[in-house]
């Protein structure tokens, strides 16, 4: 008690932060989770249904489809972005020219600033059938009809992998760069005496000098997979919605689109709740509360 | 220190979950407060009489999604000529896109409006919240809303529920889709309006592959679509309509999904393998679509009939040398010779049952469906776009031509009014196509927004030639069935 009178301070400065998260966090959570339990109308009374639009959510074969989608985009998205952006911090820590560094850093970094919106419509007119540039390389290579990359379900997933892969990996890319500056010269010193070269140093020295900040990003990534979509509302069309529907588009499909607030809310508290799930796995396999 | 670590561990856990929760619980919380900021559900006009005790002052509040100004600056000058004709103190909010989601969003919100501008699929979802109120006995009551000249019965008739609940008024008489073509590009390669399917064919391949623009490259399409919207004009070949056919005993079927649509999809294939149809009209939204049109791009399109005129106008007032002509047809005809079009789905006026002037906004409908409210929804406002000679004629001014005497019902709902300045190139004509060719509302359900995307995808796969039309149509067939989405 007398740590506190102390200390108290410090304590009322910290109410406003308490009063903020409580009115625009937790109320609206709590608030969303009733919803979640009613049936919901905009106007009038909402009759509690327990578990009913629980199951209603569990029992579409479309959110099935879209957790399953979530998952094949978001695994991609996780392999993918999580080697490329580690193998371009370690190409351009290798770079010795800081100039050649910085440009390259620059141009890595630059896909990360733009909203999806100006990255989508980047991709879209890119890998467009009608003048393209990807199909226009391919008229060049030989390949007589265009692809219809964005309308074929067969590309339809590894495109957007590929361009969240393009868009964020420069993001990446710098977090590993800042790691890369605090690993202690000694290190390498001694690795050199010990006769390593350039590569066994980024083997046994950088590497392990990185698997704490590789944690951190690998569960930010993660913690990002259930979350996915500003990407796949800017990119999807009707020809591919059911290979790339995710759980945020059918959150807000169900919300906003349709406007059945019930089952948009239950549907957002099973996505917590995977969330949860797939964040406690990864704690407990990698230990990353330890490290 | 492992204890400080693995509490921190924890709360990036909460934090992430509140964070992740924050989409949904936003809109999910601001609708809960509806609840207690409004009145309980019961819309009958005794209700909202009662609710409305204090004589109805002249103001409104409107949410917009058409009538209006073109632009902010507009808008106010819009206000300003209803107050002038009406007496009627206005407010309009006209959100510049995401329409719907502003309006369920702000009634969600408790936002108390007077009136609201809302297609059938926003009428539909709210007459099923009872956020509506029901208006049989004010419209009963309104000398004009209730004139059969005004609002022809067969047009309410779209917007009635149950045993003849009316929870909406009609903004104006709407038309429907059909093909347009490029009539100059029509006459300059000597071809005769299609009727068949074939007939089609050899004009949309001369399109392509005939240079019709005269650019002398190879950078013209014959067809272009946005998705499936809207290839109504060729299924009709096939007497097949989109979204659902519910028959005497109820049952649900989707005719696109039937055998008789194939023969149209295994036409669009060979449009799509020869080059004819823009390989991009699976993603074309409908700006994509009219931009190609309006640049010689593309030599036919399918859209409203009021955007032959608007097209024809546009090209011309940016050029008026222009030989561009666009013109509506009917589409391509069934065996026996009819027609299947789209009639596109009633717009309406809804006024909230937490509406605080429902008197007024009644009145304000009525202005609306008048001589001078028609003059304001389609000309514009007086002096802005639009004078009137000593002689009583009316002359667009230049922001009049540009704004295509659209402001909200290009062609009112009223049998009574003829438009001084006459119809934009075309349209009439695409119109009185509409009107004499069986086109019908399409029905949809509760269920489409799920069934859609089921039939898109197989009708895409089709049309592209991922898979045969027939096979597709099966597919398409099983996967609506195994959903209870067809019976």
């Amino acid at each position: 008690m007398p740590r506190f009178r102390q200390h108290i301070g410090l304590y009322l400065m910290f109410v406003p932060v308490i009063v903020y998260f409580l009115i625009f966090l937790y109320f609206p959570l709590v608030r969303g989770f009733t919803i979640s339990l009613q049936e919901f109308r905009m106007i009038g009374d909402r009759p509690f249904v327990g578990l009913e639009q629980y199951k209603a959510v569990l029992g579409d074969p479309f959110f099935w489809q879209a957790l399953k989608n979530t998952l094949w985009i978001g695994a991609g998205q996780l392999a993918f972005g999580f080697a490329a952006s580690l193998l371009a911090a370690l190409s351009l820590g290798e770079v010795l020219n800081p100039l050649f560094k910085k440009f390259n850093q620059m141009v890595l970094y630059i896909p990360h600033l733009f909203s999806w919106v100006i990255v989508g419509g980047i991709w879209i007119v890119l890998l467009s059938p009608d003048g393209g540039m990807v199909n226009e390389l391919l008229k060049l290579a030989g390949v007589e009809q265009p692809v219809h990359f964005l309308a074929e379900e067969r590309y339809a997933r590894w495109i957007m992998i590929g361009t969240s892969v393009w868009k964020e990996m420069g993001y990446t890319c710098i977090i590993y760069l800042a790691a890369m500056t605090l690993i202690n010269p000694s290190l390498y010193e001694a690795a050199r005496l010990d006769g390593a070269g350039r590569l066994k140093q980024l083997w046994y020295v950088t590497l392990p000098q990185l698997v704490p900040t590789m944690k951190t990003v690998f569960v930010l990534q993660l913690l990002g997979v259930l979350r996915m979509f500003d990407q796949l509302i800017v990119m999807r069309n009707p020809a591919i919605y059911r290979e790339v529907d995710v759980l945020m588009t059918y959150v807000y499909e169900q919300g906003i689109q349709q406007f059945q607030m019930d089952i948009a809310s239950a549907a957002s508290f099973l996505i917590i709740a995977a969330t949860l799930v797939l964040t406690l796995i990864f704690s407990r396999v990698s230990r990353y509360d330890l490290s | 220190m492992s204890s400080i670590r693995r509490s921190t561990g924890l709360s990036l856990l909460v934090a992430a979950a509140i964070t992740l929760s924050a989409c949904g619980n936003n809109n999910a919380g601001s609708a809960n407060n509806t609840a207690s900021g409004s009145p309980s559900q019961g819309n009958t006009p005794a209700q909202t009489a009662a609710a409305t005790q204090e004589p109805a002052k002249q103001t409104l509040r409107i949410l917009s999604g058409v009538a209006g100004g073109k632009t902010p600056e507009e808008n106010e000058q819009f206000e300003q000529e209803i107050e002038r004709l009406t007496g009627i103190e206005i407010e309009i909010e006209k959100p510049a896109a995401d329409y719907s989601k502003k309006l369920m969003a702000a009634l969600a919100g408790g936002e108390k409006y007077d009136l609201v501008y809302m297609g059938k699929t926003e009428m539909d979802q709210l007459v099923e919240q009872g956020v509506l109120t029901r208006l049989n006995d004010m419209i009963d009551a309104s000398a004009v809303l209730s004139d059969p000249e005004v609002i022809e019965p067969s047009e309410w008739d779209l917007v009635k529920y149950g045993d003849g609940d009316i929870y909406s008024i009609l903004n104006k008489k709407e038309g429907g889709t059909l093909p347009t073509v490029r009539q100059d590009w029509m006459d300059k390669l000597k071809l005769e309006e299609p009727k068949t399917l074939d007939e089609f064919y050899t004009v949309l391949k001369a399109f392509k592959e005939q240079d019709p623009d005269g650019n002398g490259k190879d950078d013209t399409y014959g067809l272009s679509t946005s998705g499936l919207y809207d290839i109504q004009g060729f299924m009709s070949a096939a007497g097949v309509k989109y979204r659902y056919v519910i028959d005497a005993d109820g049952k649900r079927s989707i005719p696109y999904s039937t055998e008789a649509a194939v023969p149209v999809y295994e036409w669009f294939a060979k449009l799509y393998k020869e080059g004819i149809l823009d390989p991009n009209f699976a993603t074309n939204d409908t700006a994509k679509m009219r931009e190609l049109f309006l640049t010689d791009r593309v030599g036919m399109v399918t859209y409203w009939d009021a955007w032959v005129g608007l097209f024809n106008n546009m090209r011309q007032t940016e050029d008026p040398d222009t030989a561009f002509v666009a013109k509506g047809i009917t589409g391509a005809a069934a065996p026996d010779g009819s027609f299947m079009l789209r009639r596109g789905d009633p717009s309406v006026w809804g006024i909230p049952v937490n509406a605080e002037h429902p008197e007024t906004a009644i009145a304000f409908m009525e202005f609306w469906h008048s001589e001078d409210g028609n003059i304001l929804s389609t000309l514009g406002i007086e002096n802005v776009d639009w004078t009137k000679g000593s002689d009583g004629s009316y002359t667009l001014t230049e922001t009049g031509e540009e704004h295509g005497m659209d402001h909200g019902a290009p062609f009112p709902s009223s049998t009574k009014f003829v438009n001084p300045v006459g119809t934009l190139p075309g349209a009439a004509e695409a119109r009185e196509i509409i009107f004499s060719n069986n086109s019908t509302v399409e029905l949809s359900t509760a269920d489409w927004p799920n069934a859609e995307k089921i039939v898109q995808n197989y009708a895409f796969k089709a049309m592209m030639g991922d898979l045969p039309a027939a096979d597709a149509v099966k597919s398409m067939n099983a996967e609506l069935k195994s959903a209870g989405l067809i019976d």
